[in-house]
């Protein structure tokens, strides 16, 4: 019987966490360009507050982090702090051509390339910068891959 | 500004050193000083011109020397040049008399390894704190 | 009192891009502040001697994602102007109206980030979504909303036929509009005002002493505009006014800012009227004879500055960008003292703080 309820939670869980994922957006060495076009999402013209998803101000109540910016020296250990304050199970974006892979400034004394030198990817998201149609296709198939 | 009257007063102030100046784009003036003479001049620039606006200090090492150059506008460009030795780049501050240098300051001593003698806090402004290693901006010698 | 210190960064909701605050507070009121950027440092200074001239004009639009167009516009004159090349007049016109339609996209785009920062949700959802006109457009002329890659080494890739600027006009009078609304919001909205007035006041003596440029210098009177006092690209053929006002406030700012997006928005239709015939670019050699340049443009954010060396070869000995975020930067250890804390997030918006630009 325990067993069932179990099972049963769990389903509703996932049920909601696919339903309503949060994320956290965090740059970590961008220009702001694909940061720009991640707060469009917010606004009326893409409003992704349809899809459930909402932008939260702490890690520690997100479900997925939407990465921008290569990963500069400083960042470095501020993005791995983050991502361990986010409660599993949790999923990365990286999104744009530099958090793909470091982007123009590749091979820059400061620049440690793309997040994935850091942090596991679920799902790379490339442009330069990302437009938000790119970036919704990317969490919504990111969203599929949860089921 | 007028950049003729700003050479005179310098020439007077200054007798002992050839300003040797040279214009080019865009609309930029450029005298050459010893580094001992920076401060000076910029003190007569403020007090006698109220020429307070320095755009920013480039440096650079050019392989002979370390440049620097203090850039100031005033509905015309005005840049003054200077040269430091590169095994000991040494200069004073001029943010006593410009207190938004401080920044350009930090930038050059973080990126060329220069000393500017009187600054209040010459911390990295844009290194990360674990950087070990060569200033990022002086030569190295494997460039083509 | 006990004195308490509250971090705040790389990463906080008030934050679009990462820098790190350490607050000291005694009870609501902020005592002293120190301030660490440096995350968004790419070590781009360094890449630039890397790659060659016609390689940077890409790189240099990546420096900052808002204000892409005006470093490039800066970079292309200076080297331009290294080569000795004369811009063909259309390039010039079409340089300047991406370099207008850019302010107004960077303002609204501040005004809507201000507004979420302290609660004004409405605002903020509206101006994003007028901005979206801007960016309409800027895409149908070059492709991108945010990088553009409009200039190039000698004039510009992209062109606008009748058809074209005669659509562009008419979004640019529904844009006014919306403006005009939000204007009327500044002055009047009186939570607007109490959020906005008296917060973050910076006086002359200070504007002067930090050297700030840019709409915060103008919104406490200090009149210095680069589009007027040294006109670069076509601003010598417009006729536009220069905004100061005298209260050197948050609201100030606001006020400077709104009403220069009507003014680059007169702008754009005197360019779009009075584009002028003639070829697009002027051929650029790949290598580039020795000598110096210092370029400076009026970004939406202020003076912009290239210091371009060139040695002969065919990439630049050495480019120094300073960028006008470096200017205000400063003053917030200034600003901050003596405010609630509640008033934070209200200074940071105020100067428009584009840290992209100011680590590089």
């Amino acid at each position: 019987m325990l067993h069932k309820i179990d099972r049963f939670t769990r389903q509703v869980v996932r049920w909601a966490r696919r339903k309503s994922p949060w994320v956290l957006h965090f740059n970590s060495g961008g220009c702001n360009g694909c940061d720009i076009e991640i707060v469009d999402l917010l606004t009326p013209r893409y409003d992704v507050e349809r899809l459930g998803i909402l932008k939260e101000a702490s890690p520690r109540h997100a479900d997925i982090l939407l990465c921008t910016g290569p990963v500069t020296r400083q960042s470095r250990d501020r993005l791995r702090r983050i991502y361990e304050q986010m409660p599993a199970p949790r999923w990365v974006v990286a999104v744009g051509s530099c958090s793909c892979s470091g982007g123009v400034f590749r091979g820059g004394y400061n620049v440690l390339g793309g997040i994935d030198q850091v942090l596991p990817v679920d799902m790379y998201v490339p442009g330069c910068p990302c437009r938000p149609e790119a970036i919704i296709e990317g969490l919504v198939q990111l969203l599929e891959t949860i089921k | 500004m007028n950049v003729d009257a700003v050479l005179e007063a310098l020439r007077e102030t200054l007798p002992s050193v050839a300003l040797e100046p040279r214009t080019f784009p865009m609309d930029e003036t450029l005298i050459t000083l010893p580094p001992d003479c920076v401060h000076p001049a910029v003190g007569l620039l403020v007090e006698r011109f109220d020429l307070r606006h320095l755009s920013t200090i480039t440096g650079e090492d050019t392989g002979d020397e370390i440049a620097l150059l203090y850039h100031f506008w005033d509905g015309r460009g005005l840049t003054l040049r200077t040269s430091l030795p590169r095994e000991d780049a040494r200069i004073a501050t001029v943010t006593d008399l410009i207190p938004g240098a401080t920044f350009y300051e930090r930038e050059v001593s973080e990126m060329l390894g220069v000393v500017f003698d009187g600054h209040p806090n010459l911390h990295a402004l844009l290194l990360p704190d674990d950087w070990e290693g060569e200033p990022p901006l002086r030569r190295q010698e494997e460039r083509q | 009192m006990n004195r308490m210190t509250i971090p705040i960064g790389p990463q906080h909701p008030a934050l679009k891009e990462p820098l790190s605050f350490l607050l000291t507070v005694e009870g609501e009121r902020i005592v002293e502040s120190a301030l660490r950027i440096g995350y968004v440092h790419r070590g781009l200074e360094r890449i630039f001697q890397d790659r060659s001239y016609v390689q940077n004009v890409h790189v240099v639009e990546r420096v900052c994602g808002i204000c892409s167009h005006i470093h490039t516009t800066t970079y292309c004159q200076g080297v331009e102007a290294l080569l000795g090349l004369e811009v063909p007049p259309r390039a010039l016109y079409l340089r300047t109206l991406l370099c207008e339609l850019e302010r107004i996209h960077s303002h609204m785009l501040w005004l809507g980030v201000l507004a979420e920062h302290i609660g004004f949700t409405t605002i903020f959802m509206y101006a994003w979504r007028d901005r979206e006109i801007v960016l309409d457009i800027m895409e149908e002329l070059s492709g991108g909303r945010v990088a553009h890659a409009v200039n190039v080494l000698g004039g510009v890739r992209i062109d606008v036929n009748q058809e074209q600027a005669h659509s562009i006009l008419g979004r640019l009078d529904e844009l006014e509009r919306q403006i005009e609304t939000f204007l009327g919001v500044i002055q009047h909205e009186r939570t607007f005002q109490a959020r906005t007035r008296d917060v973050g006041h910076l006086s002359v003596e200070q504007v002067r002493r930090y050297c700030v440029v840019g709409p915060v210098a103008r919104a406490s009177g200090v009149d210095v505009d680069l589009r007027r006092d040294a006109p670069y690209a076509a601003y010598d053929r417009l006729d536009f006014r220069v905004i100061t006002t005298q209260a050197g406030d948050v609201w100030a700012r606001t006020v400077v800012r709104a009403l220069e997006s009507i003014e680059s928005l007169r702008m754009c239709r005197q360019l779009l009227k009075g584009l002028p015939e003639g070829p697009l670019a002027a051929r650029a050699s790949r290598r580039v004879p020795p000598g110096e340049v210092v370029s400076r443009c009026e970004a939406p954010r202020g003076e912009l500055v290239y210091y371009i060396r060139s040695d002969g070869s065919d990439r630049p000995a050495r480019v120094k960008v300073r960028t006008p975020t470096l200017t205000t930067l400063i003053t917030l250890p200034d600003q901050l003292r003596g405010i609630n804390t509640a008033d934070v997030p209200t200074v940071l918006s105020g100067v428009d703080l584009c840290i992209a630009c100011a680590d590089r």
